[in-house]
């Protein structure tokens, strides 16, 4: 049995596990995307601790600013479920950017914790339920400029100046020649 | 290296010479001035703030290659026992209250030195929203440019900060009561006000 079939067994395995609960389950390079509603984010992530889900790897959000959603993501793994050790699980859902209010995991996953606040301080999201949600790294004073919001415009950016037109054109017929 | 006048010149390697020029100083009843700034030329305890890679080139400079001891000048531990600070790279916003904060504990006479570009003016990070020019916050005495520099552009900076002792940076702060020739920096904002809340 080669390796993408077992990824596509454990695929469909997610998937009757979550039933209605999963948006979309899908197989990408590494790592299994699972998407869900934000009401019924908790939810599912109970029913993955309850599979063997023990901890969180990382946790991601992307500014996906024309969209107007923060693509929120906890990687999920297992230390002691040999079985599950072998798969990457990212959990994701969207949160409105106008307001940006997630349900804390950490009360599944303890090990969110650190992670949820570093993400509150770059983004400005809020966790609900998290036990003590203030900044991780950075002074108070600036994270409250939200940071890596895309929004969000360094001071001395635009010392690069763009090409000349003249070289463009010809680098591009080049290319296509 | 010595001669009668003993005048812009720093004493290296070789201990004789030294001692010899010490019980000169001694027997000829020099002014106290001038003694206190020869002493504090060769005894710098640098404290070492490192807060980036630069770290590393600091740690050889003492180490055996190097050997920057021999110029009179050895890392201490506490910033209340040492008169001279080295920042080795990019100062954070947090940070800056920590280097504020070494700096005022310092006995004097105190000089700093800045060292990378990081230190200099910001380098990779030089448009961050996080950090800070050390400029800004403490008076530096000598740049060691370089990314990051070699441990003998370090070693070279400890001799260029005796040059500016041995003019008598050193007598002027302690015994004439006068202020430094490099003035304090008057800081825009408190860079602990985050922490005192």
């Amino acid at each position: 049995m080669s390796s993408t079939d077992k990824l596509k067994d454990f695929s469909e395995k997610l998937k009757e596990n979550l039933g209605d609960l999963a948006k979309k389950v899908e197989i990408h390079k590494g790592f299994i995307l699972v998407e869900v509603e934000l009401d019924k984010f908790k939810e599912a992530a109970k029913k993955l601790k309850d599979m063997g889900f023990d901890h969180v790897k990382s946790l991601t959000v992307v500014d996906r600013i024309k969209d107007g959603v923060f693509e929120v993501g906890y990687h999920v793994s297992s230390y002691l479920n040999k079985e599950l050790a072998k798969y990457v699980v990212e959990l994701v859902t969207n949160v409105p950017r106008d307001k940006p209010q997630v349900p804390s995991l950490v009360d599944v996953w303890p090990s969110a914790e650190f992670q949820e606040r570093e993400a509150y301080e770059g983004f400005g999201i809020t966790f609900e339920g998290h036990p003590d949600l203030r900044p991780l790294l950075l002074a108070p004073p600036v994270a409250e400029l939200k940071p890596m919001r895309k929004e969000f415009v360094v001071k001395e950016e635009g010392i690069y100046r763009e090409l000349p037109k003249k070289e463009e054109t010809q680098a591009s017929s080049k290319r296509s020649g | 290296m010595s001669n009668s006048n003993g005048e812009g010149k720093v004493y290296v390697g070789n201990l004789d010479e030294s001692a010899e020029r010490a019980r000169e100083l001694l027997i000829k009843g020099l002014k106290l001035d001038k003694i206190i700034d020869w002493g504090t030329t060769f005894s710098l305890w640098p404290i070492d703030l490192t807060t980036s890679c630069c770290g590393c080139e600091f740690a050889a400079t003492w180490g055996p290659r190097f050997d920057a001891e021999r110029y009179g000048a050895l890392p201490w531990l506490s910033p209340r026992q040492t008169n001279l600070i080295v920042i080795e790279g990019t100062i954070t916003k947090k940070m800056a209250c920590a280097l504020r904060v070494s700096w005022e504990q310092m006995p004097n006479p105190k000089f700093a030195i800045a060292m990378g570009t990081c230190a200099l003016d910001g380098g990779l990070f030089y448009n961050s929203y996080n950090i800070v020019r050390p400029w800004q916050i403490i008076p530096v005495d000598v740049y060691v440019p370089g990314c990051p520099p070699r441990p003998e552009a370090l070693a070279r900076a400890i001799v260029e900060l005796q040059r500016i002792v041995k003019k008598g940076e050193a007598s002027k702060t302690i015994l004439r009561g006068m202020a430094r020739s490099k003035p304090t920096p008057k800081l825009k904002e408190d860079p602990c006000s985050w922490w005192w809340g």
